[in-house]
């Protein structure tokens, strides 16, 4: 039969392209032996690359790389290169606890590897940074731009922050706040600006989104609003009609999404215009930066006048405000003809500044490199130099970034649109 | 049988070690490999092979290797088809986490032979004890499971199963707040979860003393993994021979038949259950400590129990060392080749695949199915009565053919290609079952030289 033996010489035309390729060798991935000059360094991002967080991952890592390019690659007497990881899996199409495991693991293996800015997640970092403390020839230093989770720098669930650092030493620094403020914040916000009297806060069930659930619901009890309801989100529905006429029959007069919008966030958002009317008429909705940088929330027509909180400052904030980080924006849009996505790829440089500060006051080793970020005077990067158009301090003891900003945004004509600088107190 | 003195008793005891032999020595060339030799080679022969093969990869293939083969006992062996083998998977690993690691919910200390520092806080048990908790903890979920679905047969079965797997996730999902007890902290989870012990080696400064994701320490999970994916095959392989195995291939084939014959189907399937529950429960302990070092609800998806029963076909249903090598093959695919491979077309072709590749990696996995479907639907590594089986026309096919002419000649190919050692071998096995004490075992027949 000719179509059965056209079956098997096209099966037969991909085993063999296939074993080509398995053939070939030389591959590039140099698992350092410790044979190459000390003046190159490499330092790494650690990003999902599959699934709804890869075109926020692609961006931070072509921006990451486009400002190491103006540096000249060049952090004191160091030659740098930057190495990309991923610890997402297609399959999963989000950060996977085997995948953070293993990259922990070829982080520490990589002997030119002396830094690494990540991760997104926080549930990542929490598995990767004890493998990073405890190593030999560290510990070794980890900055990230995203992780927003209280509990890896400070007093929060039991046992943290001590359980991710086994070797006593801390390694790991943020640049971003904490969604503690960020509950702060939206609170007060809510209060003062939008005079919300009723809240009713939804949370996806996850370590993300129940701690700024939390952290808005203790901080709008505060401010005065009254939480009439809480409940959590499953992602896995296909509609959530019946949740948002349990808001209703509440009469809270605003929602709050805690949790990210990979969690069926776009149904959600569209199940409450269905229910509860537009985003600017009675009932309010509020969403922390689980909810930004998403393309596809953004071409939704019900996410109009949908606020969101950003643990930062955003990039058209960062753009006014002129200097290296407006630069490097203009540059990008140059290069690769869009703006990045989302505020986290600038604060993935913002990052980066910090490593690169840190590896060009240290001796080149991966102990000396942590030591300059959490030891001694810390780092501190001037308002002038900063991408972030502001003073970026790391306080040596935590390694929590000194800056409090938050930025509420409202989503108008499909943008990320600033509203208000909240500061908190 | 050691009193048993004939011609062929020596050959055979040599035989029956040929592949305990041959393991210990790929798993420990495996070791040595990464613990001696690459390092000392230079870095462009070196660096080909720790990119194409990371210890972390290995470590993640023995992993799935220990899943592979507890999921093999109930669909290999006994044809239960099984779409929730995650379930036991987070099971063994939730049992690490209460037992090996970090306090989430409680205050109490306890340490057992555990390796870690005497002042650090939560319960810390010995790797190996927790192991076989874990292990009994799973069997008992196994009967839970197998229990209701005894009068199941073929798709309401596997219906069943995958309710259960997706129902403990979300019941760990929720466990942060059970009537007010935190039982299992809910989504984020449980970590640090603590690393393997070396015990007198690491106190003799042989190996690193706590296994952690370190390189050294990674080496030597090789070793510990190889020992468990070891203990798994010799198991699964013995168990085949005996009482219990034979029953399972007779409900295998046909139910009705088996039971007619006098095998006792409820204690049989529920054994299968708690037997591939065991073997997921050592590997979910293996997993949390020495692969994720934490456990999280998120890391028992479904798409897990799927590769694992893709590996169990896709290696040869029934037969432990095609799954082996299916779970080896499939897993780093999932893990490390695709990537790799994607690094490889970008170094000829200068495209930018390394991470576009692994998005394709079910349509890969799809592709793969299909192709095994049409052209090998045994497997890689078939069952001998699976491929005899399978190279039988079907009915319908058959009857439009002349049923008699084709059927002779499939049963003719079957004896003819059949291994007549194999089938003395089971023979004699039977006969010794059958009451060795009274009869002298009779020498093996000697079908080939007849």
């Amino acid at each position: 039969m000719p179509a059965r033996s056209l079956t098997r010489i096209v099966a037969l035309g991909a085993i063999a392209a296939l074993s080509l390729t398995a053939c070939a060798n030389g591959a590039d991935t140099g698992t350092g032996t410790g044979d190459s000059a000390p003046t190159d360094l490499v330092i790494s991002t650690d990003l999902p690359l599959q699934g709804a967080s890869a075109s926020t991952s692609e961006s931070t890592n072509n921006l990451i790389q486009l400002y190491l390019d103006s540096v000249g690659g060049k952090a004191g007497n160091y030659n740098i290169t930057l190495k990309t990881y991923d610890d997402s899996t297609a399959a999963k199409g989000a950060w996977d606890d085997a995948a953070c495991a293993k990259n922990a693991t070829d982080h520490v293996a990589n002997t030119n590897e002396v830094a690494i800015m990540g991760t997104y997640n926080s549930g990542c970092a929490k598995i990767e940074v004890p493998t990073l403390n405890q190593d030999s020839t560290g510990p070794m230093l980890m900055v990230s731009h995203a992780n927003t989770n209280p509990g890896l720098t400070k007093t929060w669930d039991v046992g943290e922050p001590e359980k991710y650092y086994p070797s006593g030493t801390r390694n790991f620094a943020r640049v971003i706040t904490t969604d503690d403020y960020q509950g702060a914040g939206a609170a007060a916000f809510a209060s003062a600006d939008l005079k919300v009297k009723k809240a009713y806060v939804l949370d996806d069930n996850q370590t993300y989104g129940l701690g700024v659930a939390k952290a808005f619901s203790d901080n709008a009890v505060k401010n005065g609003i009254e939480v009439v309801g809480s409940a959590h989100w499953d992602a896995k529905q296909p509609n959530y009609t019946a949740l948002y006429q349990a808001v209703k029959a509440s009469g809270a007069d605003m929602v709050y999404l805690g949790g990210i919008y990979d969690n069926n966030g776009g149904q959600l958002v569209k199940d409450k215009v269905a229910v509860l009317g537009p985003n600017d008429g009675a009932v309010k909705l509020f969403a922390p930066d689980g909810f930004t940088g998403y393309p596809d929330l953004l071409k939704l027509d019900e996410s109009k006048g949908m606020y969101l909180t950003f643990a930062g400052l955003t990039q058209d904030q960062l753009a006014a405000a002129g200097g290296v980080g407006a630069k490097l924006l203009t540059d990008y849009q140059t290069k690769y003809g869009k703006a990045p996505d989302g505020s986290y790829p600038l604060y993935g440089v913002a990052a980066t500044q910090v490593i690169l500060d840190a590896i060009a006051k240290s001796d080149g080793s991966r102990k000396s490199v942590t030591e300059q970020v959490l030891g001694g005077a810390g780092i501190t990067i001037p308002a002038d130099k900063s991408v972030l158009g502001k003073e970026i301090k790391i306080d040596p003891t935590t390694g929590d970034t000194s800056a409090k900003d938050l930025t509420i945004e409202i989503i108008k004509d499909g943008k990320e649109t600033f509203e208000k600088s909240q500061s908190i107190s | 049988m050691a009193a048993a003195t004939h011609a062929a008793a020596p050959q055979r005891d040599l035989k029956r070690f040929a592949w305990p032999i041959g393991y210990v020595a790929v798993i420990l060339f495996l070791f040595f490999l990464y613990f001696q030799i690459l390092p000392s080679l230079v870095k462009p022969v070196s660096a080909p092979v720790l990119a194409w093969l990371p210890v972390a990869t290995i470590n993640e293939c023995l992993m799935w290797a220990i899943m592979a083969l507890g999921l093999n006992v109930v669909v290999g062996y006994a044809g239960l088809l099984d779409l929730g083998y995650v379930a036991f998977w987070a099971l063994g690993g939730y049992t690490a986490g209460w037992l090996m690691a970090f306090p989430f919910n409680w205050s109490w200390d306890f340490h057992l032979l555990s390796p870690v520092k005497a002042t650090t806080p939560g319960t810390h048990i010995n790797f190996w004890l927790v192991c076989i908790a874990a292990g009994i903890l799973c069997s008992i979920l196994g009967l839970f499971i197998g229990a209701p679905t005894l009068r199941l047969r073929g798709d309401y079965l596997a219906l069943v199963t995958l309710g259960f797997g997706e129902v403990i996730t979300q019941f760990f999902r929720n466990s942060g707040d059970i009537a007010g007890f935190n039982l299992a902290n809910g989504d984020p989870g449980i970590g640090p979860i603590d690393p393997i012990g070396t015990g007198p080696l690491g106190a003799a400064g042989i190996a690193p003393p706590l296994l952690t994701n370190s390189a050294a320490g990674n080496v030597w999970k090789i070793l510990v993994l190889g020992l468990l994916v070891g203990i798994c095959i010799f198991v699964s392989l013995r168990i085949r021979e005996g009482r219990l195995g034979r029953a399972w291939l007779a409900l295998r084939e046909d139910e009705l038949a088996a039971s007619m014959m006098g095998v006792p189907l409820v204690r049989v399937k529920l054994l299968a259950y708690a037997v591939g529950a065991f073997f997921g429960g050592i590997g979910g302990v293996a997993n949390a400590s020495a692969i994720t070092t934490a456990v999280s609800p998120s890391g028992f998806d479904f798409g897990k129990s799927v590769l694992v029963l893709l590996m169990v076909v896709l290696g040869g249903m029934g037969n432990v060392w095609g799954v082996t090598i299916g779970a080896f093959l499939l897993s780093w695919l999932n893990s490390n080749g695709l990537k790799q491979i994607g690094v490889q077309i970008d170094s000829f072709a200068g495209t930018d695949l390394a991470a576009s590749l692994p998005r394709y990696n079910y349509v890969i996995l799809g592709l793969l199915l299909v192709l095994m479907m049409l052209f090998r639907r045994e497997g890689l590594i078939p069952e001998s009565r699976t491929k005899a089986l399978m190279s039988m026309p079907s009915r319908t096919e058959a009857e439009s053919l002349g049923a008699d002419s084709l059927e002779a000649e499939a049963e003719t190919d079957a004896v003819e290609h059949s291994d007549a050692k194999a089938d003395a071998k089971i023979a004699h096995s039977a006969d010794v079952m059958a009451g060795a004490a009274s009869a002298p075992s009779p020498s093996p027949r000697r079908e080939d030289e007849s």
